[in-house]
């Protein structure tokens, strides 16, 4: 595998703070790098330009889960062969990824979820979180017949083979469910590998809030219902 | 005897009509359903006993009843209809904005490498 034929999707909004220092991180591992600036009305796109990683805007906001699709049908077109997605704010520690690539590899499989809460993770997490994202795993479960441990974790690898038949179409928070489906439709193999997340002051501010997982299950309900 | 409501409804149905006919001239099937639902709503408007009638043989007691449920299905069916097409529309736009975004991409990792 050349290491370039990995693309690592860094979807960004308004990550003035962060994004510089993660992309950097990022740059000494040699993948390729697509960063989608998803119409960030701060420096972001000024930064990201500066450094040896493809950028693609767009004109408007859609959403992170839009910013993924944009970015996997960029690397598809690109001819990758092993698509990564990355969390522009700095929570995800690159050294993880050789990790989930070497799953993927090792066991031919299509899909690894990244997981904070899978054995001998080190994650530090506050309790409510803990509960909303227990809470939503079990309601995962319910809708699309797998249970992970996590159940929304920014980290993932894939194949080609993966990305090819997944089209994510849901632009918000909904589409980490929408990835569990496809994998699900499509008879994906997949696994879950445990990772880090670093929970910054930054990444605290700027992530979701738990009453925001609210507005995320309305949105899996209307999908299951309208698709 | 004609009641102030009875004007008001009757107004309302001509006017949703015309406006209906007006944007889906294109088949005689529109006009005809168009019409007839404008007729049923005038009936149903100046002459209220005949909405009882049809009500007791469905088995609603009221004909007021009879519409109210009625209307609320309809409406929650428009809902649905809307929603779907809203959907639909995002999903154009956002494949609008991707195709864009990839055309016009940047990528200098050969450049600076």
């Amino acid at each position: 595998m050349k290491k370039t034929d990995v693309y690592i999707i860094v979807p960004a909004f308004n990550e003035e703070p962060v994004i510089g220092d993660t992309l950097k991180e990022l740059l000494l591992l040699d993948y390729s790098i697509v960063v989608i600036d998803d119409a960030s009305t701060d420096n972001t796109g000024n930064i990201v330009k500066k450094l040896p990683v493809a950028y693609v805007r767009h004109k408007v906001n859609l959403g992170q889960g839009a910013a993924i699709q944009t970015g996997i049908s960029y690397a598809l077109q690109k001819g990758a062969d092993y698509f990564v997605t990355f969390d522009a704010d700095g929570q995800h520690s690159p050294s993880d990824i050789a990790v989930l690539l070497q799953k993927l590899k090792n066991d031919s499989l299509d899909f690894i979820f990244g997981s904070r809460f899978a054995a001998d993770t080190k994650t530090e997490i506050r309790g409510s979180r803990k509960i909303v994202l227990q809470i939503a795993r079990y309601l995962n479960f319910l809708l699309t017949g797998i249970l992970l441990s996590d159940a929304h974790n920014g980290l993932r690898a894939f194949s080609k083979k993966a990305a090819e038949s997944i089209h994510i179409s849901e632009n918000r928070m909904a589409h980490a469910t929408e990835f569990l489906l496809l994998v699900k439709k499509n008879k994906l193999k997949y696994a879950e590998v445990p990772v880090q997340i670093r929970y910054t002051d930054y990444s605290k501010k700027k992530g979701q809030k738990n009453f925001h997982s609210f507005k995320v299950l309305q949105d899996i309900l209307l999908h299951k219902i309208f698709r | 005897m004609i009641n102030i409501i009875q004007v008001i409804l009757s107004f309302g149905i001509l006017l949703v009509g015309v406006y209906s006919y007006r944007r889906l001239r294109s088949s005689y099937l529109d006009a005809i359903l168009i019409f007839g639902f404008v007729l049923i709503g005038l009936l149903f408007v100046f002459f209220p006993e005949l909405s009882n009638k049809v009500a007791h043989f469905v088995g609603v007691s009221r004909g007021a009843d009879m519409i109210f449920y009625i209307s609320i299905v309809f409406f929650a069916f428009i809902v649905m209809k809307l929603y779907a097409k809203i959907r639909r529309l995002e999903a154009t736009i956002t494949d609008l904005v991707r195709k864009e975004s990839i055309n016009d991409a940047s990528d200098n990792v050969s450049e600076k490498k």
